[in-house]
């Protein structure tokens, strides 16, 4: 059935409506807040660009997105190197079809969990007295209990954690679209298991990685709960600003700062879906 | 024979080596599979904790954060501000979905592709630029925030991932039986009632359950509009979680985890298994 004339209209009318009303307004009348001036406790209602002048001459803004920017990329990174070997596995590994939905579940039941629940579960778990460090000190391996908490370490493993699933469906997904007898074809003609996974499997499930590293990325940019409850304040990152900033009724600077951080979202599905666009499609 | 032997004895050493690489990837595949699960069962082995600190293991097991769980009427309170706003932000956005993903799929208008997208943003939109600017809009408008302004929020960041699903589930559906229905005389609703809707229902489910999912984790796009006194449950319990940290929130976890697999069940059940895949791969 093809909808046609005024039909359409009808039929977008109420999603657009909500969009623009909760959406599109809400996002202006904030933004709009950055030409104005936040002064001895109160906004001042002036036109200026003077918030973005300090925001960027203020040496503080570089070292957050530095730490915005290490964080992410040191997540991706890990969740993409970590996750394509359990992709691999589950797609190649795994025979039975029962088998092999009852893991994918698994693997991605922590996301039906709210992320509060699962940033709770590594406080136990990276607590000086925790499993991990009780375990390593009763293996052997270390002597004083690491400091895993309210650091830079416990943020990163966490949010590995958290963003893992989102990395191997992706994977997972191109995998299972891939045509195996190239793999035969390339085994045939000679080439070792390595030669065959960095010259035909590894470029053919690019496009699953690429995609899994833009989910994850723009995941970890706005992350807030885990740098915030497992960060102990040594973690600034950019959403923990924006929530600063607004709690002190600093709303010209929050605004300018999460104006920012949707600029680098933006940036990076930018970067990647045009990387996504230059691969062979699977 | 000599170099038939050399090609034996290569294709054992090959052999030798496939059964090694398997060995690897399956182990791979339990220690991975283990470390997403592990936050969640630290969890529920705390829950049962008798002391309130976090050590490795549990000197002795009790009830008692479950029946100081009970005594905490808050949790409870904000269990149902939850629940309340996860069922009303999906119905509303199922119905705003469903007519947009129809006119998206079965309309011919231009520009669409940039309206897809528009609809979509929100997912790339970091929850905490949208938090400040609902806060912001929500101040203007003299609304101190409560069930109500956080629902309409809600609606807007669970519409994508509900277009998202029924639109791929409307591209599959076979259009002669739609065109036989109005050949028959069927009018346009009527189409799409006693036709499109039945075809669609798995797609229906499974959005919808993604989406109360996804607002029933809802942190920092709604930490604003709470006020401190009608929190939601992630916000009381990232709340909680700020102040103390004993198992009372393992407890409150625990049955969280039970929640999110009767919801899993219900899934698995009721919808099929291409819908649930879409869910894993949002």
């Amino acid at each position: 059935m093809r909808i046609r004339g005024a039909a359409v209209v009808i039929l977008l009318a109420p999603a657009m409506a909500a969009m623009v009303v909760l959406y599109v307004i809400p996002l202006g009348v904030y933004f709009i807040n950055s030409f104005h001036r936040f002064l001895d406790g109160r906004i001042l209602p002036v036109w200026t660009l003077q918030t973005y002048v300090e925001y960027f001459t203020d040496s503080f803004t570089y070292k957050v997105m530095g730490t915005t920017l290490r964080l992410s990329l040191l997540v991706t990174v890990l969740s993409i190197v970590i996750g394509y070997p359990l992709a691999y596995a589950l797609h190649t590994r795994v025979r039975s079809a029962a088998a092999k939905g009852l893991l994918a579940l698994l693997l991605f039941s922590p996301l039906l969990v709210s992320v509060v629940v699962r940033t709770y579960g590594w406080l136990i778990l990276l607590a000086g007295t925790g499993v991990v460090n009780t375990l390593l000190r009763g293996l052997g391996i270390i002597d004083q209990p690491l400091n895993l908490l309210f650091n830079m370490t416990g943020v990163v493993i966490s949010l590995t954690h958290i963003l893992l699933p989102f990395a191997i469906f992706p994977m997972y997904s191109v995998m299972s679209r891939l045509d195996l007898s190239l793999k035969e074809a390339a085994h045939d003609l000679g080439a070792g298991w390595w030669d065959t996974f960095t010259h035909v499997t590894l470029p053919l499930t690019m496009p699953g990685i690429v995609a899994g590293a833009l989910i994850c990325f723009t995941l970890a940019l706005s992350a807030f709960v885990t740098p915030r409850l497992l960060g102990g304040g040594r973690v600034q990152v950019m959403p923990l600003m924006v929530y600063n900033n607004t709690v002190d009724i600093n709303w010209p600077t929050g605004a300018v700062s999460g104006l920012v951080l949707l600029l680098m979202s933006i940036a990076a599905v930018w970067t990647l879906n045009s990387l996504l666009r230059r691969l062979p499609s699977v | 024979m000599s170099t038939l032997a050399a090609e034996l004895r290569a294709e054992a050493q090959e052999g030798r080596g496939q059964a090694a690489r398997d060995a690897l990837l399956r182990t791979a595949l339990g220690l991975g599979t283990g470390f997403i699960l592990l936050p969640l069962v630290i969890v529920i082995v705390y829950s049962f904790s008798s002391v309130s600190y976090g050590v490795f293991p549990p000197p002795g097991l009790s009830a008692r954060w479950y029946s100081h769980l009970f005594e905490q009427t808050t949790f409870r309170a904000a269990f149902g501000r939850s629940l309340t706003i996860g069922l009303a932000a999906t119905g509303a956005a199922l119905v705003l979905g469903l007519l947009g993903a129809l006119a998206l799929v079965r309309a011919r208008f231009p520009g669409k592709e940039l309206l897809r997208g528009f609809l979509l943003s929100p997912i790339v939109m970091p929850k905490i630029v949208l938090g400040v600017g609902w806060f912001i809009f929500f101040a203007r408008l003299g609304m101190q925030g409560g069930v109500v302004p956080i629902t309409l929020a809600h609606i807007i960041v669970v519409l994508p991932f509900i277009i998202n699903i029924l639109a791929a589930n409307l591209v599959g559906l076979d259009p002669s039986l739609e065109e036989a229905a109005q050949d028959l005389g069927a009018s346009t609703p009527t189409v799409l009632w006693r036709i499109v809707l039945p075809q669609i229902r798995s797609g229906l489910i499974v959005s919808g359950l993604l989406a109360f999912i996804v607002s029933f984790d809802q942190v920092e796009s709604s930490i604003f509009l709470t006020r401190g006194e009608n929190n939601t449950l992630p916000i009381e319990m990232f709340l909680y979680m700020e102040k103390w940290q004993d198992p009372t929130i393992a407890a409150l976890s625990t049955l969280l985890i039970v929640f999110a697999a009767a919801i899993v069940a219900v899934a698995v059940l009721f919808s099929r298994g291409s819908d649930l895949r879409r869910m894993l791969l949002r």
